[in-house]
């Protein structure tokens, strides 16, 4: 049920209007601030900031409690929203926001044209079979995110308790726990049970001078590091709403889907469901925005050359005061 | 004893040290405005010790306190020409191979106190302005290793040098005093050969290090 769609369509997907919970490095040292970012947009790039007031929910869930986020954490910056944060006690931890519904009225060729981009092809594909590409259309939308990330080295479990959206991934095994090659199982949820038959575009996004491995397709960010990305995966949920993607390498991974059907509600044609996740894939060690890390962090342990140092500098002191 | 001590004191400070740009740096920066970015430029300055360890071999060059001010000036002018002007036209280089040459700089600042250049040592004051742009260069490479965003570049870039030089400040104070104080003990010139020779071989222990980091990524 799977198959790799082209690079161009790839392309397409990343001019849609996701929105992402996301973060620098998906792996946090307990007890240290952090950000995560909240994109409307691509995985890449923010087109707009999301008022407070359009969140039914934002959440945190790690170490068996979810905590709500208070509305005084979130700023905005070149249209990104941001979550500030101090990461609590080891684990695996879990954020999500779901929005209130939004109404949208399209006129038949632009609502075409965003069910192409978009990858809403089922409904695209309703329309040509049922002769309705003429007609306009009236969404309404609502999108609901999650981010896993890893804080301090230990596993918990909370990476799979639902929290309850409409429509929701939840990983059959903690991606905190797999490594690149293995294979990860994730099941999509609508109102809490398996959505089965749901095209979901996997995709993922690694640090090209780090991780040096050939992309289909490249851009500098926004920082002006270069990113890689891999063609998107398409796949089609199965009966039990499971889709499952090998994990072929390290960098920021992520699902994103979009049940849209067609309404009865008064004043509505379609109404839409969107749903992300995003979570790191790697060995644990940490990335600021497309920068290394020096001695103290990546590698060569900072105490261990000053120590070094330190018996250095007494030896070479005693050594020159017996040579006087 | 009171030498071990001194020698404790004047180094140790440096191993909490390494150049501490991370995750938690970025959301310092995202959370703070412009005082987050003194903030973090200071903290890079204290905490980067290649920079240090520079800094404390010019120190232990200089005869008086008037010297010092000198010779830190120029540096600091060096240094934010290429912080300043490297980070707003967006021009930066590997930093592995940036830093390196700065490792190279505190081995050539250890060598020429050992004596090493005899009579041909290199007009200092010009080399630590030279020194002083290749540092600002890696100071800046590491600002621009940060997410910044557009609005308020340059006050951003600014504030950061600002943080840079308090940093430098609040750093060099303790070291300047404790160097000068030993300076009248009898034990300073085997201090002083122990020191510049850790510095020789501190840096070209680093520039190893970042030439093997320069390779392997």
């Amino acid at each position: 049920m799977r198959k790799y769609i082209f690079p161009l369509l790839g392309l397409l997907l990343f001019c849609s209007h996701d929105m992402f919970l996301k973060l620098d490095t998906y792996f946090l040292e307990p007890n240290t601030e952090a950000t995560i970012q909240l994109f409307n947009g691509t995985y890449d790039k923010s087109e707009n900031a999301i008022d407070r007031s359009r969140m039914r929910d934002a959440s945190l869930l790690g170490n068996g409690v979810r905590t709500a986020v208070d509305s005084a954490q979130w700023s905005e910056k070149d249209g990104a929203t941001l979550l500030h944060l101090t990461t609590g006690a080891p684990g695996t931890w879990v954020a999500g926001v779901s929005i209130h519904p939004r109404k949208i009225e399209l006129e038949a060729e632009a609502f075409n044209d965003y069910l192409e981009h978009d990858g809403v092809l089922d409904m695209l594909e309703q329309r040509r079979e049922g002769g309705l590409l003429e007609e306009d259309a009236v969404e309404e939308y609502s999108k609901h995110v999650k981010v896993l990330f890893q804080v301090g080295d230990e596993r918990t479990k909370d990476w799979n308790t639902p929290l309850g959206y409409p429509l929701e991934f939840i990983p059959l095994e903690n991606p905190y726990d797999l490594h690149p090659g293995h294979e990860l199982a994730v099941r999509l949820l609508w109102e809490g049970e398996p959505l089965a038959n749901q095209l979901v575009y996997v995709g993922y996004q690694s640090e090209a001078h780090s991780h040096g491995e050939a992309a289909d397709h490249e851009h500098p960010s926004e920082g002006g590091e270069t990113h890689s990305h891999a063609g998107i995966e398409e796949h089609r949920t199965d009966e039990q709403g499971i889709i499952r993607f090998t994990l072929s390498e390290e960098g920021a991974w992520y699902l994103r889907t979009i049940r849209m059907v067609t309404t009865q509600q008064e004043g509505y044609t379609h109404i839409s469901n969107w749903a992300t996740l995003a979570f790191g894939v790697g060995q644990g060690h940490s990335h600021d925005d497309g920068g290394h890390e020096h001695a103290d962090s990546d590698g060569f342990p900072a105490t261990v050359f000053w120590i070094g140092s330190l018996v250095l500098l007494v030896v070479l002191f005693f050594w020159f005061r017996r040579k006087k | 004893m009171k030498a071990l001590l001194t020698l404790f004191l004047v180094f140790v400070p440096l191993t909490l040290l390494a150049h501490g740009v991370d995750a938690s740096d970025q959301a310092v920066l995202d959370a703070g405005g412009l005082l987050a970015y003194i903030w973090v430029g200071a903290k890079h300055m204290v905490t980067g010790y290649d920079h240090l360890l520079f800094l404390a071999g010019v120190i232990f060059y200089l005869k008086g306190y008037r010297d010092i001010l000198l010779f830190i000036t120029v540096f600091t002018i060096g240094h934010s020409i290429t912080l300043t002007g490297a980070t707003y036209l967006g021009i930066r280089a590997d930093e592995h191979l940036v830093d390196a040459v700065i490792a190279l700089s505190v081995c050539y600042k250890g060598f020429e106190n050992l004596g090493g250049f005899g009579s041909k040592s290199p007009n200092l004051l010009a080399m630590v302005f030279l020194f002083g742009l290749i540092h600002g260069f890696g100071l800046s490479t590491r600002l621009q290793s940060f997410d910044i965003g557009a609005d308020g570049f340059l006050a951003k870039i600014l504030c950061f040098n600002l943080g840079v030089e308090l940093g430098q400040v609040a750093a060099l104070i303790p070291i300047v005093f404790l160097i000068r104080q030993w300076q009248g003990h009898k034990t300073y010139e085997s201090f002083y050969k122990a020191a510049n020779t850790y510095l020789v071989v501190a840096g070209v222990a680093l520039f190893v290090y970042q030439v093997y980091g320069y390779i392997t990524s």
